[in-house]
């Protein structure tokens, strides 16, 4: 198995990504990735990017995963932008995030929410692990 | 932890089953399933079950957690689950509500035959697709300002009385006349206030649809006549709910009290159970914000009802002699409300929780409209797109048993991965359109994850319901014409 990546876990109503990477930064940069692909989302070339810089609060290891595809999400629908690159810094009230976004030309299928089902950041020999519940 | 298996149930009848509440020593109430065996059986393939136990944990419930025989995992409540807490010792969960809060189903009713209606079902299809917007990322007609979108949430769909298409039956034959009082527009955040402005008047995707349906069978003529429901005429359904703008106040509000479940030294099993005591500020200020998406809900249905009915204006007025639609109900699956119950005898007002179930209010219940005060209230039941929705009616017993709750639909039996997986949507469009059902969908793989075999069979479902006595049939309805997002 890489150290870094995603694959989608049956749910019956709604849809589950299983996340794993070596560090903290890096699951929430494979998580972005799932979620994108969950949706099917087809991007525009790479000369349409934008810098976009957002924060998010501090909070423990599961709430920031939830507030940050959260973010990702408001991205989505309201600007039409899928993110990627990111950056990460930790300020003292919030996390600092610097990315690049990517407009999207069509997405397949609308995902409502994050959610904390069942929610729980595990730490495995080879670094962190999380599954993900999103309302679709 | 303990296994569920059927051995776990005390069968209560052939259609109600409990697990005790010294099941599990977090357990406060007992769980209580209105199901067939079959359907019980299916139930214990997922966690849905286990989700209902898991409820059962919550700080002042009343009586038992119930879950309908369309039950499925959903995250934290399982989805066909009902919960009532008391005003003073309860709590009122955002997850015991969902994501979309007030998704609801809307049933017209018309007297178009479908001899009359043949020649122009596929103008009918073109005309309602154009006027009723569908799909991922599609937004409204017109941007809401932020004043409207104040005037939205405290009117509902009083807000959408004045125009030319708004009859004044709609609002009450609505749940609640279309407006939940209580909402207060100023706990609702700036972004989820940013999301609704674009999105008034869309149906979205997933399981929202716009149905033109034909009424093939009538089992209850006196209340199928109440409702203006005729064996060969025309109704239309239409199922959504308040969009980004609700998924954004659940959001916010799941994340804000997670800090006030440590605050008031609640244990949950579950981080999306979260909750707040009812007379709590957190737990005033969701409930505040909650009725603004309910309400926003009921006059998105109220806009797109007004479309439809334009549809059917502009291609069969002249053509039909009575091209009219009337509303039969509309009701929400996705609420909480207080509701007067009887409880260990007594008369009390309740916090009703309702993920995935409707409310049945039986004969004679207060807020009922008129016309109904006899039958009880309309319970409407889409199945898949492929099969037969039902109408039902709320019953005394519903009233007794679970809160004058009921079942919303079908359920889903495969996942969407799964559904995407086994079900080729060209083979699927060509089925339905051999069975006669005109589908315009914005997405084929959307469409694949929405397939009848992707749902529980809803007859079975309504046989449960009908045989537990917490509802009754009156009508069913076969669809001649899908839109989906």
């Amino acid at each position: 198995m890489a150290l870094n990546g995603y694959k989608e876990v049956e749910h019956t109503a709604d849809i589950a990504l299983q996340v794993w990477a070596r560090d903290f930064p890096s699951l929430l940069k494979q998580a972005a990735e799932g979620l994108y692909a969950l949706m099917d989302a087809v991007l525009e070339t790479a000369q349409s990017k934008t810098h976009q810089n957002f924060t998010i609060p501090h909070g423990n290891h599961e709430t920031v995963v939830v507030d940050f595809l959260t973010e990702l999400l408001f991205f989505v629908e309201e600007k039409g932008l899928a993110l990627s690159d990111f950056s990460f810094e930790n300020g003292q009230n919030e996390i600092s995030v610097q990315s690049t976004g990517r407009r999207i030309l069509t997405w397949e299928r609308d995902i409502k929410a994050v959610t904390f089902h069942d929610l729980n950041l595990e730490r495995t020999a080879t670094g962190f692990s999380i599954t993900i519940t999103f309302d679709v | 932890m303990s296994t569920i298996t059927e051995k776990t149930f005390t069968k209560l009848s052939d259609y109600e089953w409990e697990i005790p509440k010294d099941f599990r020593s977090d357990m406060r109430v007992p769980v209580r399933v209105f199901a067939s065996q079959a359907l019980l059986q299916d139930a214990l393939k997922d966690n849905s079950i286990e989700q209902a136990v898991n409820a059962s944990t919550l700080p002042g419930l009343v009586e038992a957690v119930m879950v309908m025989p369309d039950m499925h995992q959903g995250y934290g409540f399982p989805i066909g689950g009902v919960a009532a807490t008391d005003l003073e010792t309860g709590v009122i969960s955002p997850g015991g509500i969902g994501y979309d809060i007030n998704c609801g189903v809307r049933l017209l009713s018309s007297r178009i035959t479908l001899e009359e209606a043949t020649p122009f079902l596929s103008d009918l299809a073109t005309v309602v697709d154009q006027l009723c917007p569908s799909g991922v990322g599609v937004g409204g007609r017109k941007k809401l300002s932020n004043a409207e979108m104040v005037e939205v949430c405290l009117r509902g769909a009083n807000w959408a009385k004045d125009d030319v298409y708004t009859a004044a039956e709609d609002l009450r034959r609505t749940e609640d006349q279309g407006c939940l009082p209580g909402a207060d527009p100023g706990k609702v955040s700036s972004r989820a206030m940013e999301r609704g402005k674009n999105q008034l008047g869309t149906l979205g995707s997933g399981n929202h649809f716009i149905e033109v349906d034909l009424v093939t069978e009538v089992f209850d003529e006196v209340a199928a006549g109440a409702m203006g429901l005729y064996r060969g005429e025309l109704a239309v359904q239409i199922h959504t709910g308040s969009r980004g703008f609700g998924h954004q106040i659940c959001t916010d509000y799941v994340r804000r009290l997670q800090s006030a479940v440590t605050k008031y030294g609640i244990k949950l099993p579950d981080k999306q159970l979260v909750c707040a005591p009812i007379t709590s500020d957190e737990g005033q200020d969701y409930l505040a914000a909650m009725r603004c998406a309910a309400n926003y809900a009921f006059l998105n249905r109220q806009i797109l009802t007004n479309n439809v009915r334009q549809a059917f204006e502009t291609v069969l007025a002249g053509k039909v002699d009575r091209w009219q639609l009337r509303q039969v109900y509309d009701i929400a699956h996705n609420i909480g409300k207080f509701e007067r119950h009887q409880v260990n005898g007594d008369q009390k007002m309740v916090c009703v929780h309702r993920k995935g179930a409707t409310r049945a209010f039986g004969p004679g219940t207060e807020g009922l409209p008129t016309e109904y005060q006899e039958i009880g209230q309309p319970v409407l039941v889409p199945g898949s797109m492929g099969t037969g929705s039902w109408v039902l009616t709320g019953t005394e017993t519903s009233m007794l048993r679970c809160f004058g709750s009921c079942c919303q639909g079908g359920g889903r039996v495969l996942s969407r991965s799964q559904a995407k997986r086994s079900i080729w949507d060209e083979t699927l469009l060509q089925q339905l359109e051999q069975d006669g059902i005109d589908v315009r969908a914005g997405s084929l793989p959307g469409l694949a994850e929405e397939a009848p075999q992707a749902y529980k069979d809803v007859n079975q479902v309504v046989e449960s319901v009908v045989g537990a006595g917490i509802a009754k049939k009156v009508a069913l309805i076969k669809p001649l014409i899908v839109i989906k997002g």
